[in-house]
């Protein structure tokens, strides 16, 4: 085997160009798909990280809130229910969220908003909320103040230490209705999100909407360690809470997200499906036109004794050698440049950065560098080398040799 | 004579020049396949904007867009509208009332942007009378008829012949409430609009909210061909010049009124040819190869040719043209296949709905037909002759580098 792949070896550089050229557009496809891969993953691995800052990892919520979206549909954050989840060992955060519609009034202003009764020691510091505070403290645990998103604060035009009402539909019919003054505004870049929300302690949220039931919760997210644990944690959730409630993990939740990222994901394997099929063709040809230049040698090889098989090895090998020159080269080159990537994203600029940032992600061209990119080019090229090599292979055991001969 | 010559010699190692013109063919196809279909997706996202949410056009006074507030209003909407629909190549143009409010029913609120229209107006302007799903569309006889987007009603629980409790602020800033009954649901194929717009008769809006009858908060107006938006908007300007001038009028394209989505099909084009360009440089590899072979082949023959008086320059172009007729054959097939295809789909369409949450979350059809013109397939076409004529270069150059004395010698 080593004497065949060494024939191999050397046949490929009796005709120097020919096999360069071959090697250099399978280089030029692998470096190419490694950029494009590397890019959409990234791309892929920053929507989802940003969604599952936003929803965590696992919710729960009592059985149909998700359908509904209704404060109707909450539930009590009792201490067996804490006991619950702390006896899950992978998980790393729990925050309780009272979320709900209301209608703010200031002055002679109205407007919709959501109110986000949540736990700000523990969501702030994840959500870097404070950080994009432009006036004002955020607020505390048992805070009586309210935090206001700037595009409401601009459209109610109410400022620092001004009081707004809320008045909204509270739990099982109540009318939600309370007054606040607002301690602190914050600025989201997306202007969806800007126009959008009020936070408050949770405990504040709930006087206003169950006085009657204080431990009320619209949701409660849950962060794990490993997301590869994802499944396991949400299933053993699932057993021990029964019917009552629902546990959702973040692909069900984002499933828009999903099925955007799925098909961008199909996208572009077909984008490099075609660009493989050229490069094969490429490799075809020059393997086709080795094995035809080369019929009187191979006659010549077979009828002093050599093995058909062991020819149609050698040639099996010139090929695959081929593509591997490709590879090699383009993951060699690739690996640094997409190493320097990863650390130094690209910055965006104009209205593709203004889209990113309404989308609340960060306007930047990021890079991946999971060893999977790497690896599944190299196997595409192996298959389809092994297919190109098709040819020749048939050849080698079929030719007769007195017409090679001759030729 | 040296074209003849070059389109026989292409011909004459019919199984090489075989493999890379389907590698050719089948890397046009494969580019100009994915251009139609991002292409026919974004045009018909655009499409579906114009004509069931935002219009070709629409008019507001200039202090309504800051915050939507309802009391920036224009003045006699109805004279305008007149006027307008004089202009050729306006299709319609209708009058609506806008204002932010709150919606709820036993089940849950949530807010919602509510739409006063003139139902029958509405009709020509927009496409929402057929996008029913349930119900029907707003007609005289409903007493406090609304319209709401399918995954608002399933938000609120709610199905035709609801009530839904509207929580709204009047014109004096004071909150009112007004009772509504379902009698429509709609659903367009974008969930972020259907889930935020409803629908009522402008008489009933303006009752509850004391808003005067003879102005309006938007119009909308709707053009025969989407081409001519910007041509109509500026005769529109021209013919408003003063009150545009004084500030009480502004008049947006749809390009103006969503930038993003106008972004959207400038950055998409770019991106698609970009991947037409890579194709091409990968398929010049394989052209390259193949060329050097079929010089490589022929020294004797070329050393022979420069022998009896057959000059460099002839050489050259002998063995450009070479390239460019396999390319060319290569090309066409592809074209032509491709032209078929996109035909077919783009009136049959290609069925997603599997992604269709995704899709329309973001306001994407979840059936695709393809779409791609004319000027996109001459572009093609001179970007493969560019192709081959770059590819050539290599080995043509290497063909007048021989030696005739000793080429002749060759024994290959």
């Amino acid at each position: 085997m080593n004497t065949l792949l060494k024939i191999a070896w050397r046949n490929l550089w009796r005709n120097k160009r020919r096999t360069i050229i071959t090697a250099a557009s399978v280089f030029s496809a692998v470096f190419l798909a490694l950029l494009m891969r590397s890019m959409q993953i990234g791309q892929y691995d920053m929507m989802i990280n940003a969604g599952v800052l936003d929803v965590g990892h696992i919710q729960i919520h009592k059985q149909g809130y998700w359908d509904s979206q209704s404060i109707n549909h909450a539930c009590e954050f009792t201490d067996e229910l804490k006991q619950i989840i702390s006896s899950e060992s992978e998980i790393t955060s729990v925050m309780p969220r009272l979320e709900s519609f209301a209608l703010a009034s200031y002055g002679e202003m109205t407007k919709g908003l959501l109110i986000q009764g949540i736990d700000p020691e523990i969501e702030d510091p994840r959500r870097k909320l404070s950080n994009k505070l432009i006036e004002g403290r955020f607020i505390k645990r048992k805070d009586e103040g309210i935090v206001l998103a700037e595009g409401l604060a601009n459209y109610l035009k109410i400022g620092l230490n001004d009081t707004l009402v809320l008045i909204g539909q509270g739990y099982q019919g109540i009318t939600a209705a309370a007054t606040f003054p607002v301690v602190g505004i914050v600025k989201f870049p997306a202007p969806k999100m800007n126009n959008l929300f009020v936070f408050m302690g949770i405990e504040n949220a709930q006087e206003m909407f169950s006085p009657y039931f204080p431990q009320l919760v619209t949701s409660i997210i849950i962060d794990i360690e490993n997301d590869n644990k994802l499944d396991k944690v949400k299933n053993e959730l699932s057993q021990k809470l029964g019917d009552h409630y629902e546990v959702m993990g973040w692909n069900e939740i984002l499933t828009e997200m999903v099925q955007q990222i799925q098909s961008d994901n199909g996208g572009g394997i077909i984008m490099l499906a075609i660009l493989y099929l050229i490069v094969a063709f490429g490799i075809l040809g020059t393997v086709m036109m080795m094995t035809m230049e080369r019929r009187k040698e191979f006659a010549i090889m077979v009828s002093v004794g050599m093995r058909r098989y062991k020819l149609a090895f050698v040639v099996i090998f010139e090929t695959i050698l081929i593509g591997a020159i490709g590879v090699i080269a383009g993951i060699i080159a690739g690996i640094p440049l997409l190493n320097y990537l990863y650390y130094h994203p690209i910055p965006l600029t104009g209205s593709t950065a203004e889209m990113m940032l309404e989308y609340n992600l960060d306007p930047i061209m990021p890079f991946a560098t999971d060893s999977f990119i790497y690896t599944n080019q190299s196997i595409t090229i192996f298959i389809l080398a092994l297919l190109a090599a098709l040819y020749p292979l048939i050849f080698v055991l079929r030719f007769k040799i007195l017409k090679a001969m001759r030729s | 004579m040296i074209w003849s010559i070059a389109w026989r010699n292409v011909w004459r190692n019919k199984l090489r020049s075989l493999v890379i013109i389907i590698a050719i063919t089948i890397g046009l196809i494969g580019g100009i396949m994915y251009y139609a279909i991002m292409n026919g997706m974004v045009e018909q996202r655009v499409n579906s904007a114009i004509d069931n949410e935002i219009s070709n056009i629409q008019i507001h006074h200039p202090g309504f867009l800051l915050n939507e507030e309802i009391q920036y209003t224009i003045d006699q909407p109805q004279n305008l509208i007149d006027e307008i629909e004089k202009i050729e190549g306006v299709k319609a143009a209708s009058s609506r009332i806008k204002a932010s409010a709150m919606i709820s029913t036993a089940e849950t609120g949530t807010g919602v942007m509510i739409n006063g229209i003139e139902p029958e107006k509405e009709k020509l302007v927009t496409g929402l009378s057929d996008k029913m799903l349930d119900g029907n569309y707003i007609t005289d006889k409903d007493r406090i008829p609304i319209l709401v987007g399918d995954k608002l009603a399933k938000k609120l629980n709610a199905k035709i012949g609801s009530k839904v409790v509207i929580t709204i602020a009047n014109t004096d800033g004071i909150i009112t409430y007004g009772a509504f009954r379902i009698v429509g649901i709609y659903n367009t194929d974008n969930d972020m609009y259907d889930e935020l717009y409803v629908f009522v008769r402008q008489n009933d809006l303006c009752q509850l909210i004391g808003f005067e009858p003879k102005k309006s908060s938007e119009i909308a107006i709707r053009l025969t061909e989407n081409i001519t938006t910007d041509q109509i908007a500026d005769v529109i300007r021209a013919k408003y010049s003063d009150q545009i001038g004084s500030g009480i009028l502004s008049v947006r394209t749809w390009k103006q009124i969503e930038p993003t989505l106008f972004a959207m099909i400038d950055m998409l084009d770019l991106f698609l040819y970009f991947f037409l360009v890579i194709i091409l440089a990968a398929l010049a590899f394989g052209i390259v190869n193949t060329m050097l072979m079929v010089v490589m082949e022929r020294i004797k023959e070329i050393g022979m040719l420069m022998a009896i008086g057959l000059n460099k320059k002839r050489i050259f172009s002998m063995i450009m043209l070479e390239t460019v007729f396999l390319s060319i054959v290569g090309g066409i097939v592809g074209i032509i296949i491709s032209i078929a295809l996109v035909q077919y789909y783009s009136t049959k369409g290609i069925d997603l709905t599997m992604f269709s949450e995704g899709l329309n979350a973001i306001g994407y059809s979840s059936v695709l037909y393809f779409s791609a013109d004319t000027k996109f397939y001459i572009i093609t076409t001179l970007m493969v002759i560019f192709t081959a004529v770059i590819s050539s270069i290599y080995p043509a150059r290497k063909a007048l580098k021989l030696n005739p004395a000793t080429a002749i010698q060759q024994n290959d």
